[in-house]
């Protein structure tokens, strides 16, 4: 009586054992063979892309490096969602405001982050986002103020991996 | 943009030419067209592409997310309290979507 119990559970386990044999070999239809790239983001392979629009937004003028500060975590430990805090020390006045800021992630897919416009009725600029990075690279920061001048920072970040495929 | 962004603000009664600062987040999956559905097409671009803050209309701030910007975009900001109103908050997908949000800002004193 329970030898036909036996030799059934047997069965059941080498029939088990079969199956996933075929699923390592890749014989199992539609399972192995719905391999695809989950996402086509990929890094840029320098920083000649973001040189390109930091330069497009100075339009020829040379950024001075104070005034303007790029605050990052020492290690981007969820690449999805990485805290990026960008301010001005200096205080603004009424003739002297930021017009416009830019973030670039210098070598992301598209490298420029997102854009900042801001008016004189701001008054103040410290702005703070979450940010998607592909791989360990170098942050910049631009901005244009309403006399001309502009300002840079930079930095840079180590990620675990990347978030851009997320 | 289903669900009502959800806002922080540091003081709805500044001083005159106190900063606020503001903490913003609405719930958006920010799509970056990089992905692939399960046909193995790509899955169409959709995020967030602007972000507005006005004080009775008059422009406070404009933030233009891309694709780097992180699902459920968060933003902060400051301004200052040169005078009070109604501070209203728009975002705009690239579908057309739009999320608003309202805070009443009185100076105090």
């Amino acid at each position: 009586m329970t030898s036909f119990a036996e030799i059934d559970r047997r069965k059941l386990l080498l029939t088990g054992t079969a199956l996933g044999a075929g699923l390592a070999s890749g014989l199992w239809p539609g399972l192995g063979s719905a391999q695809q790239p989950e996402s086509s983001a990929a890094p840029q392979p320098d920083d000649a892309e973001a040189d390109r629009i930091a330069a497009e937004f100075l339009g020829g003028a040379t950024p001075a490096a104070q005034g303007l500060v790029l605050d990052l975590p020492a290690l981007g430990d969820n690449p999805a969602a990485v805290p990026v805090r960008v301010h001005l020390t200096d205080p603004l006045t009424d003739t002297v405001f930021c017009e416009e800021l830019i973030v670039l992630a210098q070598r992301n897919p598209r490298p420029l982050a997102c854009r900042f416009r801001f008016t004189p009725l701001t008054g103040s600029v410290d702005v703070a986002m979450r940010l998607r990075l592909m791989e360990s690279m170098g942050l910049r920061a631009l901005a244009r103020m309403s006399d001309g001048r502009f300002l840079e920072a930079r930095g840079e970040i180590t990620v675990a991996a990347g978030g851009c495929g997320m | 943009m289903s669900r009502p962004p959800r806002i922080w603000i540091s003081n709805e009664t500044p001083a005159p030419g106190e900063i606020v600062r503001i903490r913003a987040q609405v719930v958006h999956p920010m799509e970056t067209g990089f992905r692939f559905g399960p046909d193995g097409q790509p899955l169409p671009e959709n995020i967030v592409t602007r972000f507005q803050a006005m004080l009775d209309g008059e422009l406070l701030m404009e933030w233009q997310p891309e694709t780097a910007v992180s699902q459920n975009p968060y933003i902060e900001f400051t301004f200052a309290a040169l005078r009070g109103g109604l501070l209203r908050m728009v975002w705009t997908d690239d579908s057309g979507d739009i999320a608003e949000a309202e805070q009443e800002i009185v100076l105090a004193g």
